[in-house]
């Protein structure tokens, strides 16, 4: 009796719990991310799949063409440039409204790119806008005056300052509001790339009173129904929400859960619906977009699936229309499927590219695969590369001297990497194997060097002529005092088997053409932060991503002060190039410059030794979801993307 | 029984004192910085360190009462903070507060675990009995078959397997996710196997001593029917064995398993658990272990409580 109480109870309880109500309904896109978003603020972004959202929740001034990144009309209309290519004039879209009916003004803007380059915000790409006249001055001055309050807070005055910052913003810093609908942006010196910057996610703007939570009596102002926030008197900060100042530090301090549903308001083609932690994501059109005929899919919903083979199999049962992110250990095994299909159908898919079909729709006219076939798993080059870092540092981080800091060693050890053999047999992606730092073809008028290749004669003459050679047949290298070269301290990260294979092919490699040891450190990636950090290792594994079309965004990882650098590698022939390039106004020439110094990195320097081209696999049925990109850069709008709805 | 309850009760804030004081420790030691990007590009040194100090991560021992503070509703009652039990944000989800996270959470691992536990003991006390009543037989060999298999299967195998089977060939449940019963099927089977497994072993230990008891001689002798003998008089007393271990059980199984939660992406805590370490993000770290640790003391609360219910004679107090 007891027994079955206590059951009965517990059942209730479940039930209770339980709350089953089946709200995951269908939307017209389905697509999955591994990791939930980890951020909607988009100055505070730095992932690719928080830029993803950005640019589905948020519509900047311009935007990129995706396919061949051309700039667009957006929020406002193409800038007026000025003859001196300093001054960009913006004319912001009269019809443009955020999500709550607001309009869309030229104050918005400014308030979000003075967000940007507060050190308040700790945005992650504030550097990236120092172009902007005065805007590394204001930096630095904010920065020094926090340091200084810091050293005595009082009370009142972390507001004083805050004022004091604000007027020194709008006086110093090239961004002005020259009316309501109109923005101008100086810049430092002529940047080809300006505009680029512009299109990219941290760009994109905020509405003030939702990301401050201003008081809800504002919105009600007869001032603020005409004119937006900028027509009423600003709420001090102690009445808002979600922002404040701290007594202690004096910065301006922001609380991040405006940007939820209900309270986040924007002006791109969604809102945002719903949002569930580590679970799903919905967003549906926006009423008020400018131009609702662009958006094809009426909502998109966002799953959170941590396990690839989980997300592989959920694909399989058709509930999903598209994995963004496929690291399956078995999606090389799927991509041979895939080519199976494409080799059995080769006629007829030379036949349909003559006359001009694209790829995905070629395959989706084609009959189904079968029994170990399969077209539904894509590769695409990514705007990134996969490399390994030479610790250039003269001394090791205990003290010993450093090898690697002689280029003619970098050389030796960058000529013996065979990298066919590892996109081949070790990855077994066949990723494009490349000799530098910037991905092939992915930067419109830049022609990428050729740098070092695949030569281990040449790597040993490189040694020799430094005096490292076997000197006692044992088929390891001394040098001319007979001690052995070090034993090499390869660092890699556990996090994925990848970089294990790989370093372990290397090792071979390197210990069957050059005559060392190599040991292998496997850590994981936070150690290995630490341990770059502190130029605790000799060669380490390493990739960067590009973050705007211009071959700077790779090169600067090679300037002696980036943050980025974590090779150590100093060179102030680079450094001047560099900075010839940023002076350089006419743009082929500029390309040339940053060309030259390319080459001489990786035919001369070899600060790093480039493997391949990153990759991304994404997993949809051709012909049914249409409007993805596959430039390059793969930055997808996801109100491009559109998926047929048939057999359903 | 009130005495026990009200020192058990008394008990807890101290428990979970020494398990804030533990869990901060080794937390703190993670290396790394919750705040930065494992890949990607590095803040300017001025932007970390105005980071640190904003979510006091600069100086431990302001971190630590801080915390405990806001967490405990202390500097709620003191008039320094505006609510009470507040777990402060994530530290590397920005958008969301722990308390947010652990709202959402918990439920979920609490219902999956809860029907994983009921599983367990429907699976694992029906076989048990089975198996009892006639030893040695092909039943009873079948059941401890069942056991071994459900004890020594990793949960990743049998949950890609049920994936596999039930939902990408047969078609019949979904894959991943959570939402209604049919999400729910899956994960809680994979979950409940090696609790029942564990279960049928303790059930049928004590049903097999049991039923050699003179008191069930007695009870046949007086003519009682069979089912009566076994199921009132024998599983009665076989089950206290069972009951304690169902107390630490629950508490297991509704706090979330990592690898279960990640098969089929359940959103449950579990998951943060694990994450959470990883990217020491201190406050969900803090968060997730005071709540599993107040979860367990109160599971084993009621499993005392519910002990001394069903046998009078046990004293705890």
């Amino acid at each position: 009796m007891k027994l079955i109480v206590t059951l009965m109870l517990l059942v209730a309880m479940l039930t209770a719990l339980a709350r089953l109500d089946d709200s995951t309904s269908r939307a017209d896109l389905v697509y999955v991310n591994r990791g939930d978003v980890f951020t909607l603020d988009p100055q505070r972004m730095s992932y690719l799949k928080d830029f993803r959202m950005a640019y589905a929740l948020y519509e900047g001034l311009v935007r990129w063409d995706n396919t061949d990144f051309t700039i667009q009309p957006a929020a406002s209309e193409l800038p007026d440039i000025s003859a001196d290519r300093l001054t960009y004039t913006f004319h912001i879209k009269p019809e443009a409204k955020w999500s709550n009916g607001d309009p869309v003004t030229s104050h918005d803007f400014l308030y979000a790119w003075k967000r940007l380059l507060f050190p308040d915000t700790a945005a992650d790409y504030s550097n990236l806008f120092f172009i902007i006249d005065g805007a590394s001055e204001f930096w630095a001055w904010r920065n020094e005056q926090l340091a200084e309050f810091a050293q005595d807070p009082s009370a009142g005055r972390a507001t004083q300052l805050w004022n004091l910052a604000q007027a020194h913003f709008e006086r110093s810093v090239g961004i002005r509001a020259l009316d309501d609908h109109t923005l101008e942006i100086r810049l430092r010196q002529p940047t080809a790339y300006f505009l680029d910057l512009v299109c990219f996610a941290p760009s994109s703007p905020v509405h003030r009173p939702s990301v401050e939570g201003w008081p809800e009596s504002i919105a009600s102002d007869p001032r603020y129904q005409e004119r937006g926030w900028i027509g009423v008197e600003l709420p001090t900060l102690d009445r808002c929400q979600w922002a404040g100042l701290n007594p202690k530090t004096g910065r301006f301090e922001q609380k991040h859960q405006w940007a939820r549903p209900g309270r986040l308001v924007s002006n791109g083609p969604y809102i945002l619906a719903e949002w569930r932690f580590q679970r799903d994501m919905r967003l549906v059109k926006n009423p008020y977009f400018h131009t609702p005929e662009i958006v094809k899919s009426d909502s998109i919903l966002a799953l959170t699936i941590a396990d690839t083979n989980t997300s592989t199999l959920a694909f399989a049962t058709g509930r999903l229309d598209w994995l963004t992110d496929v690291n399956a250990e078995y999606q090389a095994d799927m991509l041979q499927q895939k080519l199976a299909y494409e080799q059995r159908y080769a006629n007829e898919l030379a036949e349909m590219s003559i006359k001009g079909r694209s790829l995905d729709d070629m395959l989706g006219a084609l009959p189904p695969p079968e029994e170990g076939e399969r077209r539904d798993i894509h590769i695409f080059p990514a705007f990134g590369t996969d490399f390994f870092s030479f610790n250039c540092r003269p001394f090791l981080a205990d003290g010993r001297s450093n090898p690697f800091s002689l280029p003619a060693v970098r050389r030796a050890f960058a000529l013996c990497v065979n990298k066919q053999t590892i996109v081949e047999q070790v990855t077994r992606l066949n990723e494009p194997v490349v000799t530098t730092l910037i991905p092939p073809d992915s930067i419109p008028g830049y022609n990428n060097p050729v740098g070092l290749g695949y030569d281990p004669n040449r790597g040993r003459q490189e040694l020799e002529s430094i005096g490292w050679k076997d000197r006692n047949s044992d088929g390891l290298i001394e040098n001319e005092n007979g001690e052995l070269f070090p034993i090499i301290d390869l660092l890699w990260t556990t996090n994925t088997s990848r970089y294990k294979w790989i370093s372990l092919e290397l090792k071979a490699q390197w210990e069957q053409a050059l005559g060392v040891r190599v040991e292998l450190r496997g850590v994981d990636t936070r150690f290995y932060k630490e341990d770059l950090k502190q130029g605790n290792f000799m060669i380490a594994r390493g990739r960067w991503y590009g973050d705007y079309g211009d071959p700077t965004t790779f090169l600067d990882l090679c300037r002696s002060t980036d943050g980025n650098n974590d090779r150590g590698y100093e060179n102030e022939y680079v450094d001047a190039m560099l900075d010839a390039a940023a002076l350089e106004l006419d743009p082929a020439r500029r390309m040339k410059i940053l060309e030259d110094c390319e080459r001489f990195l990786f035919t001369e320097e070899m600060p790093l030794i480039p493997i391949c081209q990153l990759v991304q696999v994404y997993m949809y049925e051709p012909g049914r979801v249409k409007g993805l990109t596959q430039h390059p850069r793969l930055v997808q709008y996801l109100w491009q993307i559109e998926v047929r709805k048939d057999e359903e | 029984m009130t005495r026990l309850i009200v020192h058990r009760l008394l008990q807890l804030p101290l428990i979970l004192l020494v398990i804030y004081t533990i869990t901060f420790t080794l937390a703190w030691l993670i290396p790394g910085n919750p705040l930065e990007n494992p890949e990607g590009r590095r803040p300017p040194p001025e932007i970390v360190a105005a980071m640190k100090a904003q979510y006091n991560l600069d100086n431990p021992v302001v971190f630590y009462f801080d915390y405990l503070g806001k967490a405990t509703g202390i500097s709620w009652l003191i008039g320094r903070h505006d609510r009470p039990f507040d777990l402060g944000p994530s530290l590397r989800h920005e958008n969301w507060s722990v308390n947010e996270i652990l709202a959402g959470s918990v439920p979920v691992s609490m219902t999956l675990g809860l029907t994983a536990i009921l599983l367990a003991c429907l699976i694992g006390i029906t076989t048990g009995v089975i198996g009892a009543l006639k030893p040695g037989s092909i039943a009873d060999l079948s059941t401890l078959l069942l056991a071994l298999v459900g004890i020594s299967l990793p949960p990743f195998v049998v949950g890609t397997l049920l994936l596999v089977v039930f939902s990408v060939w047969l078609g019949w449940l979904p894959v991943g996710g959570w939402g209604g019963v049919s999400y729910l099927i899956l994960p809680a089977i994979t979950l409940s196997l090696p609790f029942a497994a564990y279960i049928a072993r303790l059930t049928r230990f004590g049903m097999i001593e049991q039923l050699n008891a003179d008191y069930i001689r007695t009870a046949r002798a007086k003519g009682l029917p069979e089912y009566k003998v076994v199921l009132k008089h024998a599983l009665k007393n076989a089950f206290l064995p069972v009951l304690s271990y169902l107390g630490p059980a629950s508490a297991a199984a509704m706090t979330g398993s990592f690898v279960v939660e990640r098969v089929f992406a359940v959103p449950g805590v579990g998951t943060h658990f694990v994450d959470a370490v990883l990217s020491k993000d201190l406050t969900l770290i803090m968060g997730v272990v005071l709540t599993y640790a107040a979860m367990l003391i109160v599971f084993n609360l009621i499993v005392d409580v519910l002990y001394r219910w069903v046998d009078p004679r046990i004293s705890l107090a």
